[in-house]
């Protein structure tokens, strides 16, 4: 019998069934580089139907005219139209300023009890461990609950607010929190506030249970009061916790509508009116999808700037 | 440099009473070093000294100032911790300057403050990198730069060794004692590490169950223990014990172990009053030399370890294991009965119901 020397010049014979064998086709695959992409491939598709597609979508939308209350319109594109309009709109400008009022005055307020919420609890003192659970309570309410509840509570007529403030002589008569202009805002503000600032409490907490005590220890004899220790080492080691908490915080807040909704559909007047709320009455009142469209995107690229900046200027990236 | 009191402290958590009562003097520039297994109570008597902990009884004492009520910054003590605890987000010359900082010390005077330091512990390339970007031994030196900078009475170190490979350990337990040297400034030092505290110590306090077994220098912790956890727990490898009855024999004392007997002459301790009592006798690895002697034991070869410079035998004596550290030339085979010579003066004889020195 002879023996056939196999080499890559000589190699043996395929069968037949081997040349259509789909286990080894998969085989010889997953050893050329286009092996990565096929596994990439489900989550490409996903992305694409979820996030790519419906975002180029509500892109293209701001550049036609869809107004569903007038079809005679049509849905041709209009170019730059509704940006055009946007400009000369004087509702898009108060919303705009009435957003940077709200998202920065509400994450402050937010920020500062949260991370006050945050030392406090992390003194390990008896009970805090119940309290730590319940200071989340309003966190885990709705926007729709907790917006229907404090309306209430802040109501002229029903509400408890109003009742305590008169009989404790701060206020002399009942007030309309939410129908007065100069007091809308600051009301919602403090609604929005008292229901977000666990989401600052619990992200703070954690990063400082990632502070080694020794710090504080070193930073005691080194003669650092607890003030200096404040600024000097919690702040300074919770930034990248800080930062991502403040960004999601900002999405948050620009694009949800819900609470000012319930609280104050914007008014009195344009007094509450932010983009987001514009922009869901623009298309589900007005049915005017194009501008709404266009409202978005705007919101949208101010979002991408804010946290590109945000995160350049707060350094976390340099550690 | 300040001298150091430690008066009756003692400290309970709830009902556990984790130090009892310690005394312990310190002179001015005297190397103090607590020594003792986890949970001794060690680390709680330093952060007391510190003040980041109070007692519950009991005086500290630095220099002539009760510094009972006194906040930690005030005592004008530094400390090195075991994590060295350098602010990670601060450069390594703020670190160090941090101090004098938090004092209002002037920029330009904490400045050259800071560079002698460094310049003393050779770390001046470093000055303005972050503690994340350093080696363990250089945030180990950082640590120490922080804590001279200050110029300050006490020296406190907490495990400060602890994180660092074994070749880098040797190297900085060098560099502190030529720094302690060099500054003269009183120190107080925390290990569980015997060898840092027999090679840095002027004092060590060997504890346990947050009680004092034995204040003295390292000599005399190493050659007359107090009682047999000392013994034990000081020396590597760790002394022999040898039970038996001690007799009167020829004149001299003898220890009775089985079949063997081992002739105590030149035996320093007074033990007339356990003559005829069960005593344990201490006798360190290297007080043995092959051949006869003053006492003699024989024995089989359990185990031979050689270890380079000497050889560790296992030797089974009536029963029980002795280690004798033996020179590196001869080797005996396992198996072999082999006859030991003793250093009867070195021997130390323990109480076996109280465990204390006779």
């Amino acid at each position: 019998m002879s023996r056939v020397l196999y080499t890559a010049a000589n190699p043996p014979a395929r069968s037949a069934w081997e040349a259509i064998n789909p286990m080894r086709m998969i085989g010889e695959l997953s050893e050329t580089r286009y092996w990565m992409y096929l596994l990439l491939l489900p989550s490409a598709l996903l992305i694409t139907a979820v996030v790519l597609y419906p975002t180029l979508y509500g892109i293209q939308l701001s550049f036609r005219e869809m107004r569903l209350n007038r079809p005679a319109l049509g849905t041709d594109w209009v170019l730059f139209k509704h940006y055009a309009r946007m400009l000369a709109d004087p509702i898009f400008w108060t919303a705009l300023r009435n957003t940077a009022v709200w998202v920065t005055s509400s994450i402050a307020l937010e920020f500062t009890v949260g991370l006050i919420a945050a030392l406090a609890l992390n003194r390990n003192l008896p009970g805090t461990k119940v309290l730590a659970v319940l200071i989340l309570v309003p966190y885990f309410l709705p926007n729709v609950v907790a917006g229907h509840m404090w309306a209430l509570m802040l109501d002229p007529r029903l509400g408890v607010i109003n009742d305590l403030l008169v009989k404790t002589g701060l206020l002399t008569g009942y007030k309309a929190w939410f129908a007065d202009p100069s007091t809308a805002m600051a009301a919602a503000i403090i609604v929005e506030a008292w229901h977000s600032f666990p989401f600052f409490t619990l992200l703070i907490m954690a990063g400082l249970k990632g502070i080694p005590t020794d710090l504080y220890k070193a930073a005691d004899i080194d003669g650092a009061g607890p003030f200096a220790q404040l600024r000097l080492i919690t702040l300074p080691m919770l930034k990248t916790i800080i930062a991502a908490a403040v960004i999601l915080r900002v999405i948050g807040l620009v694009n949800s509508p819900d609470l000012l909704l319930i609280l104050t559909n914007g008014g009195p007047g344009r007094a509450t009116q932010v983009l987001s709320l514009y922009a869901f009455q623009t298309a589900y009142k007005d049915f005017n999808f194009g501008y709404a469209g266009a409202l978005s995107v705007v919101m949208f690229i101010l979002l991408m700037g804010f946290a590109w900046a945000y995160i350049r200027l707060s350094k976390v990236n340099q550690d | 440099m300040a001298t150091l009191s430690i008066k009756g402290v003692r400290k309970s958590f709830g009902s556990v009473e984790v130090l009892k009562n310690i005394d312990i003097e310190l002179e001015d520039g005297g190397f103090l070093v607590l020594l003792g297994p986890s949970g001794c109570g060690k680390s709680t008597l330093l952060s007391i000294i510190a003040g980041l902990e109070p007692g519950s009884g009991g005086d500290i004492v630095i220099g002539e100032r009760n510094v009972n009520n006194v906040h930690p910054k005030d005592r004008n003590i530094a400390m090195v911790f075991q994590s060295y605890a350098l602010y990670p987000t601060m450069a390594v010359r703020r670190n160090i300057g941090f101090g004098l900082e938090m004092r209002k010390v002037e920029a330009k005077e904490r400045d050259a403050a800071v560079q002698r330091a460094a310049e003393l512990l050779q770390i001046e390339h470093l000055l303005d990198r972050k503690p994340g970007q350093l080696s363990g031994g250089q945030r180990q030196r950082v640590a120490m730069g922080r804590a001279i900078v200050r110029d300050p009475d006490l020296f406190l170190f907490d495990e400060p060794l602890s994180n660092l490979d074994a070749k880098l350990r040797v190297e900085m337990r060098t560099e502190i004692k030529r720094l302690h040297d060099r500054l003269g400034t009183s120190v107080v030092y925390v290990t569980h590490d015997q060898i840092e505290a027999m090679t840095l110590g002027t004092k060590v306090a060997v504890m346990k169950g947050g009680v004092i077994q034995q204040l003295a220098d390292p000599q005399t912790i190493y050659e007359k223990p107090a009682n047999m956890f000392v013994a034990g727990f000081i020396g590597s490898p760790t002394m022999n014990f040898l039970a038996g009855t001690l007799e009167q024999m020829d004149g001299a004392l003898a220890l009775r172990h089985g079949g063997a007997t081992l002739a105590l002459p030149g035996l320093e301790q007074d033990a007339q009053a356990f003559i005829g009592k069960q005593v344990v006798a201490g006798i360190r690895p290297e007080t043995f030399y092959p051949g006869q002697g003053q006492g003699t034991l024989s024995g089989t070869v359990d185990v031979v370890e050689p270890t380079g410079p000497d050889t560790m035998v296992i030797l089974n004596v009536g029963g029980q294991l002795l280690t004798a550290r033996l020179g590196s030339r001869g080797r005996p085979k396992l198996g072999d009965t082999m006859t030991l010579g003793v250093d009867t003066a070195a021997i130390n004889l323990f109480d076996p119901e109280s465990g204390n020195r006779i």
